[in-house]
């Protein structure tokens, strides 16, 4: 008895501590490669608008990108503001329309019927050739970005939540039924907390759909933000300027996104399968 | 309505707490209507321990989710404490073949749950929803999650959820069916442990010929095409049980003729004389009883 449990010991013992030797190498190397990859790109893109006297307006170096952004931050903030914000805004519309959706298709057969093939229909659509039309409709102003950006976003929320809704085990469902719970009960207790880990994964989609859809409009029409600026200054040729933005840009869309993952992170507090 | 204090005095069991009388369920499919149950009446006292037995698809658990209040009746009736069963009550507990537990919550709030729902006083039953995990030894696991748990342990969470309300009937559909063999008798065994504490009345559908005799008060044999009540044996061993009654000749007995009873009504891989198909299909039915 005494030696099996050695036995089993030492043998649990080894593989478990070479294992977790394996995990923090990896761990590192989730960091450290991605990371070395970038600076090797960089660094050969350096390279090689140096060497190569290639023009500035074609290719200029990152170095000059990243001290062109270091001298006109404030430039790039102020076009990078109302880019964010209408984002921001075109991205919660699109949650709430897409999980308005979403409940209303779960809930009747006749809304799923008449609604979901022409969803479907509609997301063949090549949105982005819609955006001129949404200027004449809705004006130059914020407005008119932010309406197409929901356009552009709803559509996934929409997706995910109807599965996430719909997804929930019949069993539960049944024993719900047994405890005389209500429509309401079984949402807010059941259905909803189940769907939450689908309905994040179609904001993670949404949020970069949101940004697109600002950008294109600001493309097509606008007096401030990043997309203004990128046209602006390819216009004027002024490829630096350009390529400011474009990272500033990524920057931006990285903070909402890091914000959506905090937000699934703090909902996982209470509505994860695993213990805190 | 929350004493904990053992039902010590329960008194002659004498009235029927259900009573089923001349049921059918008959499912109308797009092919052919099919006969689930073909008639099937029993009364169920007060405090009474009744299984139904029988093999997959007798249809012993559409009669369960009927007494339940889950599903219809085709014909006949359903009286519970002297009132039809028209939809779900909320003096029955129900534990189905899987714990369907809420994965998110812990061990505690899932027995919690038909607290909220019900919208009673949560923190009047914090204490019970302690003492009954402690009784079905998960003491130390209130704050465990579903994940954490092993399928045992999870079932034995949903009996305590079941309970919590404390209902008038327990409703019991293959509960441990999904469990290894031994993790099954070790239920068994804890089950009734918990009924000497918390006096029920229950209804505990199950193909195990053994767990059936050795839960029950009352064994109901379904079976048969179409399916009908066929035996209804009252189960003489004394309570409490202990597992060493299954070794008793009375128990071997009993499960004996329960056994035979079934395989009379299914015909125990005999091809029936018209033909090899019907007679395989009787053989697989019949061989779903342990």
């Amino acid at each position: 008895m005494a030696k099996a449990t050695i036995g089993t010991e030492t043998g649990a013992i080894l593989p478990a501590s070479g294992a977790s030797r394996f995990r923090d190498g990896a761990g590192l190397s989730r960091f450290l490669l991605p990371l070395g990859l970038a600076l090797v790109v960089l660094g050969a893109w350096q390279f090689y608008v140096t060497v190569s006297q290639i023009p500035s307006v074609i290719l200029p170096s990152p170095v000059s990108i990243a001290r062109y952004i270091a001298a006109r931050y404030d430039i790039l903030l102020m076009h990078a503001i109302p880019t964010t914000l209408e984002s921001a805004a075109g991205f919660l519309l699109a949650l709430l329309l897409g999980v308005a959706i979403a409940i209303l298709i779960t809930y009747s057969t006749m809304a799923r019927e008449a609604l979901y093939p022409n969803l479907i229909f509609f997301q063949l659509i090549p949105k982005i050739a819609l955006a001129p039309l949404f200027i004449i409709w809705l004006g130059v102003g914020s407005q008119s970005r932010i309406a197409f950006s929901v356009f552009i976003a709803f559509f996934p929320v929409v997706i995910a939540t109807a599965a996430g809704l719909l997804s929930v085990d019949r069993g539960m469902l049944r024993l719900c039924r047994s405890l005389t719970a209500t429509e309401w009960q079984v949402f807010t207790h059941v259905r909803f907390p189940m769907a939450l880990p689908h309905i994040f994964s179609g904001m993670k989609i949404a949020i970069t759909l949101a940004i697109i859809g600002v950008i294109i409009g600001e493309f097509i029409t606008a007096q401030a933000g990043l997309g203004y600026l990128i046209i602006f200054a390819t216009a004027r040729a002024d490829t630096e300027v350009s390529m400011a933005a474009i990272v500033v840009l990524c920057i931006c869309g990285l903070l909402l996104y890091g914000l959506v993952a905090l937000a699934e992170t703090i909902a996982n507090r209470f509505y994860s399968a695993d213990s805190r | 309505m929350l004493s904990l204090a053992p039902k010590a005095d329960v008194g002659p069991i004498e009235t029927a707490l259900v009573s089923v009388a001349g049921v059918q369920k008959t499912y109308f499919t797009r092919q052919a209507p099919i006969q689930a149950v073909a008639s099937a009446s029993v009364d169920v006292a007060r405090g009474e321990f009744v299984s139904l037995l029988g093999p997959s698809g007798c249809g012993k658990s559409t009669l369960l989710m009927m007494i339940a209040g889950l599903e219809r009746p085709t014909a006949g009736s359903i009286m519970l404490a002297g009132a039809p069963v028209a939809a779900p009550r909320r003096d029955i507990g129900i534990i189905f073949q899987d714990a369907t537990l809420l994965p998110w919550k812990s061990a505690l709030e899932n027995v919690l749950f038909p607290v909220r729902i019900l919208k009673l006083p949560i923190e009047a039953y914090r204490e019970r929803a302690h003492e009954l995990l402690k009784m079905v030894g998960l003491a130390g696991f209130e704050h465990k999650k579903p994940g954490e748990l092993s399928g045992g342990m999870r079932q034995r969470v949903a009996i305590c959820r079941a309970l919590i309300h404390d209902p008038e009937i327990l409703l019991m559909d293959e509960p441990f069916s999904a469990l290894d063999a031994i993790t099954r008798d070790q239920m068994n065994v804890a089950l009734s442990e918990i009924l000497e504490t918390y006096r029920k009345t229950v209804i505990f559908v199950t193909h195990s010929i053994r767990e059936a005799a050795f839960l029950s008060d009352r064994v109901v044999v379904m079976g048969g095409r179409p399916s009908t009540i066929i035996l209804d044996k009252a189960m003489p061993f004394p309570r409490p049980r202990r597992f060493e009654i299954e070794e008793t000749p009375e128990f071997t007995e009993i499960c004996r003729e329960l056994r035979l009873t079934i395989e009379a009504a299914h015909g125990h891989g005999q091809p029936a004389s018209g033909g090899t198909g019907s007679g395989k299909l009787a053989g697989a039915g019949a061989s779903n009883i342990e």
